[in-house]
């Protein structure tokens, strides 16, 4: 009885944090360790820096790391902001009530459960040069020749990658934007329109307020995501910038083992940037919300 | 002296003027265009793969193809393409990894919706910490401890991996869904006579079961999309549907890409539609996050 | 401060088989309290909506001070409405909450502070302005939704169900503090309720409604001397109802033969009808004497309820209610015979019900 009491808690718990601890934050500690050097099979177990300084500082990756820090970092800010953007708009415009709002909505939440990969080689076929689009305007003659099409994909701006992206994650964002304006009603907006709020006011005062929480949050799960995701930038990059989480399984798959521990190191510095990244949104959000 | 107002007496007589709902034309004409612009988007990849799968000889400036062909099925279904074992292999995995998250994720997301308890945000943020952190800075670490354990390159270990990105989506749907939940019933159906396993079968199981239908979805389609773990767990040895895809992109042949892509999104978007009724509420929707 | 008058409202929503109200007329006097009193879903908020200007009617007119406000939307018509469960954004400060309608006309930060600190003074929660809506008791959250509404100084102020989500005490509190400041601003004011007792209390008059359909606008001692059909009187807890037929100042019944002797009498149906009188006005006791509008009943139950008493009597094939005050002399027992008067000026008649 007391026993129950005072462990079932934790035995609800156990076999879920197994998982996590174990597993995940076992990779993670060897993962950790790797980045060291650390490599008992080649009879390595000295520890050292010298990866994060061959990364980071003197090694011949060193331009592709910057630069492909810079790339990750555009390719998923940009990707979240414009999957926030298209998502609240969507949702306000699915909101509303008329012929044929069912059959829209269906259709809008169509992707959810397509898997990146997927979306990476829709956004290829439809973008590419000689892709759907390119075609379409061949034929009606603004274009003579794929190679007049503009590069969107496997482009060094990695425009490819965020329009996969917020193919992707602007109906996530839109769905989860749509159900808290539908928990909510309208009732605070009629609210605000009898104090005197006009339709510019109702959008900034009431409702991105209220939509903020469930937005930030959404957001971050996109942000996280986009910032580690490995097959939309291997299918739709370029060499030369990579984005990071390419360039750390180019080095997994050296036979030079030693490029291992690099690896490593770069993959460590995804997993502290994100978490960096996360928390410092998480913080400014939570000022942002409690400011309105 | 305030009367009763006949009703009749008060109201004029002549007819109220008809209001017409005041609604610009232009307006609605804005709204289809922008909601048609937004579908386009989001539909065309998808029509893309229809056209590739059954093109034939595609030149460029065409926008169909003059000429169909099963081509590609061929091929794909070709017994040397390993449509067959990928398929299995994905389906196999992706259904031990739905059932055992879920059983595994009741009894905590149970903890975590219902009770309060010390260290509360510290479990919460551990359960979530694979969302955050990707899947590539913790696959080498994982291979080696599963080399080591001997499960590198077996759909046994794949599986296990897939629970690490599964498990915060199933506990965090059921949570939402314990808080919603009322113990009271559990108890009453105690004071009736009902054993636990009976409380559990009559009682809770029916309460969460919307639940588990929309934590079962996610689960599923997390696995089933899941390429760089299974890639780097599985070692090339265990060939499931998105390694299988992925595989393919370097060759180029379009048709063929185009046909796997559509046998691989064809099972998850049927699970979609079976469990859609149960989908609705923001707290259902945040597992489509990493898919 | 506004004269509103409602011509002809009606709302049809857009898929309804029914009209949610229909010819809805009314004229609020300037400055007067008026109540929206009817059972659930009988389309109380909707015609408050419409007044609002967030709903608009199908047909009707609605002006304040003989102006057409039918055009004007909802944030320029200076009718604002105190929803029912408060609705205070809870992102904002009870500061900024009051604030917001002032801020929407773009008045500048520093007046909007003092006008802030003046409504909340106004309904005495002086110093919560900083404080989050969530910290706050729902007696408290009305008071800041009721000063939010205020701050605009609206023409017309529209309170949705203003009392019932709060206790019992806590009521009283809240509806002497409407009273108070609505005499105080003397703005017209529409309220909605489902309470008849808390219409009476509060209100100059009441619109009673049934199914969209206003039934009676009167001063709240009318609906209890001269309700206009049977379904009104029993909305206001009326019980007694005997079919007669009334000819001038002649009744029958089959209870006997009364004399007929109201002030007002003109609205009262004549011919086959419905007497009714209220529990309390029935004066009963072996002490009443024999006479006109007196008859005699056999006491068949009663329940003793504090201050009065109520007893169930049957006469001949009737059963009525009367109430007694437990302090008048003479005991009455279940089984006496005892006389039963019917004040001539107390009874009323309201239309035989056709179902
Ligand atoms: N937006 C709407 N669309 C369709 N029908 C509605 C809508 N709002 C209300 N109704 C219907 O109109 C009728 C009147 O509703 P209304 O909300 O005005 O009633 P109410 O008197 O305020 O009731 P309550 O006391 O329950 O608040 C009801 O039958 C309701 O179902
Ligand atoms: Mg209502």
């Amino acid at each position: 009885m007391t026993f129950w009491e005072r462990w079932r808690i934790p035995i609800m718990l156990a076999p879920t944090m197994a998982i996590v601890i174990i597993l995940f934050g076992g990779a993670l500690y060897y993962g950790f360790l790797q980045s060291l050097g650390w490599q008992p099979r080649i009879g390595n177990t000295e520890l050292s820096l010298d990866a994060y300084n061959n990364i980071l500082f003197a090694g011949p990756q060193t331009e592709q790391f910057w630069r492909g820090l810079v790339l990750t970092l555009w390719v998923s800010f940009a990707s979240t902001f414009l999957s926030a953007v298209l998502a609240i708009g969507s949702a306000l415009l699915l909101r509303q009530t008329f012929v044929g709002k069912r059959v829209a909505t269906f259709l809008f939440q169509f992707n959810l459960p397509i898997p990146h990969v997927v979306a990476a080689i829709g956004i290829l076929f439809l973008f590419s040069q000689s892709g759907l689009i390119s075609r379409g305007l061949a034929q009606i003659g603004v274009i003579g020749a794929p190679n007049q099409f503009p590069i969107v994909v496997r482009d060094s701006l990695g425009i490819g990658i965020i329009l996969s992206f917020v193919w992707k994650e602007a109906p996530f964002l839109g769905v989860i934007v749509l159900a808290v304006l539908q928990s909510l009603g309208e009732d605070y907006e009629d609210l605000a329109r009898s104090l005197g709020a006009n339709r510019w006011q109702r959008f900034r005062y009431v409702i991105l307020p209220l939509i903020l929480p469930g937005l930030l949050s959404g957001s971050v799960i996109v942000f996280a995501f986009t910032f580690g995701s490995f097959e939309v930038p291997a299918i739709l990059g370029v060499r030369f910038p990579r984005m990071l989480s390419v360039t750390t399984d180019r080095f997994f798959r050296d036979p030079d083992l030693n490029s291992r521990t690099e690896g490593m190191a770069i993959s460590m510095i995804i997993a502290v940037i994100v978490l960096v990244l996360v928390f410092v949104y998480q913080w400014l959000s939570r000022r942002a919300i409690r400011q309105e | 002296m305030a009367t009763t107002q006949n009703l009749e007496r008060t109201t004029s007589m002549q007819d109220a003027p008809v209001i017409t709902e005041a609604k610009s034309p232009l307006a609605g004409v804005l709204r289809y265009a922008a909601i048609g612009l937004i579908l386009l988007f989001l539909l065309l990849p998808l029509l893309t793969f229809l056209i590739n799968a059954f093109a034939f000889r595609w030149f460029y400036p065409q926008f169909f193809p003059k000429e169909l062909s099963l081509q590609a099925w061929d091929n794909i279904f070709a017994p040397n393409f390993k449509v067959g074992e990928a398929l299995w292999n994905s389906t196999l995995i992706a259904v031990v990894v739905t059932w055992v998250s879920i059983i595994i994720g009741i009894p905590a997301a149970r903890a975590l919706g219902m009770y309060k308890f010390r260290y509360k945000r510290v479990v919460e943020f551990f359960i979530l910490a694979p969302i955050i952190v990707p899947g590539i800075s913790i696959s080498l670490g994982l291979n080696i401890n599963f080399i080591r354990w001997g499960l590198s390159g077996t759909i046994p270990g794949v599986m296990l991996v897939h629970l690490i990105p599964v498990m915060p989506y199933v506990v965090l749907t059921l949570s939402g869904v314990f808080a919603n939940y009322n113990a009271d019933f559990e108890d009453q159906a105690r004071t009736l006579g009902a054993g636990p396993i009976a409380t559990f079968r009559y009682v809770t199981f029916p309460a969460i079961f919307p639940g588990i239908m929309v934590a079962s979805l996610f689960a599923f389609l997390v696995s089933w999309s899941q390429y760089i773990l299974t890639f780097l767990i599985g070692g090339g040895q265990v060939i499931t549907m998105p390694v299988l895809l992925f595989s393919t992109v370097p060759g180029g042949r379009n048709p063929n890409i185009a046909a796997l892509s559509l046998v691989f999104i064809g099972p998850a978007i049927l699970i979609l539609i079976l469990t859609s009724r149960f989908l609705s509420g923001k707290s259902a929707i945040g597992g489509f996050g990493q898919i | 401060m506004t004269h509103v008058y409602l011509d002809k409202l009606t709302k049809v929503y857009p898929g309804a088989n029914e009209a949610a109200v229909s010819d809805f007329s009314l004229d609020i006097p300037d400055g007067e309290l008026v109540a929206f009193l009817g059972p659930s879903g009988c389309g109380k908020t909707t015609t408050l909506k419409m007044i609002a200007g967030l709903i608009r009617p199908t047909r009707g007119r609605i002006t304040f001070d003989g102006e057409d406000v039918i055009a004007i939307p909802a944030e320029k018509r200076g009718a604002v409405m105190v929803f029912q469960n408060y609705l205070l954004f809870p992102y904002m400060s009870v500061g900024d909450n009051v604030g917001f309608g002032l801020k929407m006309r773009g008045v500048d930060k520093r007046t909007i502070r003092q006008k802030v600190q003046e409504m909340l003074e106004l309904v005495k929660l002086p110093d919560i302005s900083d404080r989050r809506p969530n910290q706050l008791s729902g007696g408290q959250q009305q008071r800041v939704a009721l000063a939010r509404a205020l701050i605009t100084e609206p023409r017309v102020l529209l309170l949705d169900e203003p009392l019932s989500n709060l206790d019992a005490h806590l009521r009283d509190e809240m509806r002497e503090l409407i009273v108070s400041i609505q005499r105080q601003l003397k703005v017209t004011t529409v309220f909605v309720t489902h309470d008849q007792e808390e219409a009476v209390l509060l209100a100059d008059k009441i619109a009673l409604m049934f199914e969209g359909v206003l039934q009676q606008f009167a001063s709240p001692d009318e609906f209890y001397q001269r309700p206009i059909s049977e379904r009104a009187a029993r909305f206001f807890g009326g019980v007694n109802f005997i079919d007669a037929n009334r000819n001038g100042n002649k009744v029958e019944t089959s209870v006997g033969n009364f004399v007929f002797n109201a002030k007002n009498s003109d609205n009262a149906p004549e011919g086959d009808s419905v007497l009714t009188i209220r529990p309390e006005q029935i004066a009963i006791g072996h002490d009443v004497p024999n006479g006109e509008n007196v008859v005699t009943g056999r006491v068949r139950s009663r329940i003793y309820v504090g201050t009065y008493t109520r007893y169930k009597i049957a006469i001949d094939d009737c059963e009525i209610e009367a109430i007694r005050s437990a302090d008048l002399p003479g005991e009455i027992n279940e089984g006496d015979e005892i006389n039963v008067h019917f004040p001539s000026d107390r009874i009323w008649f309201v239309p035989r019900n056709s179902n």
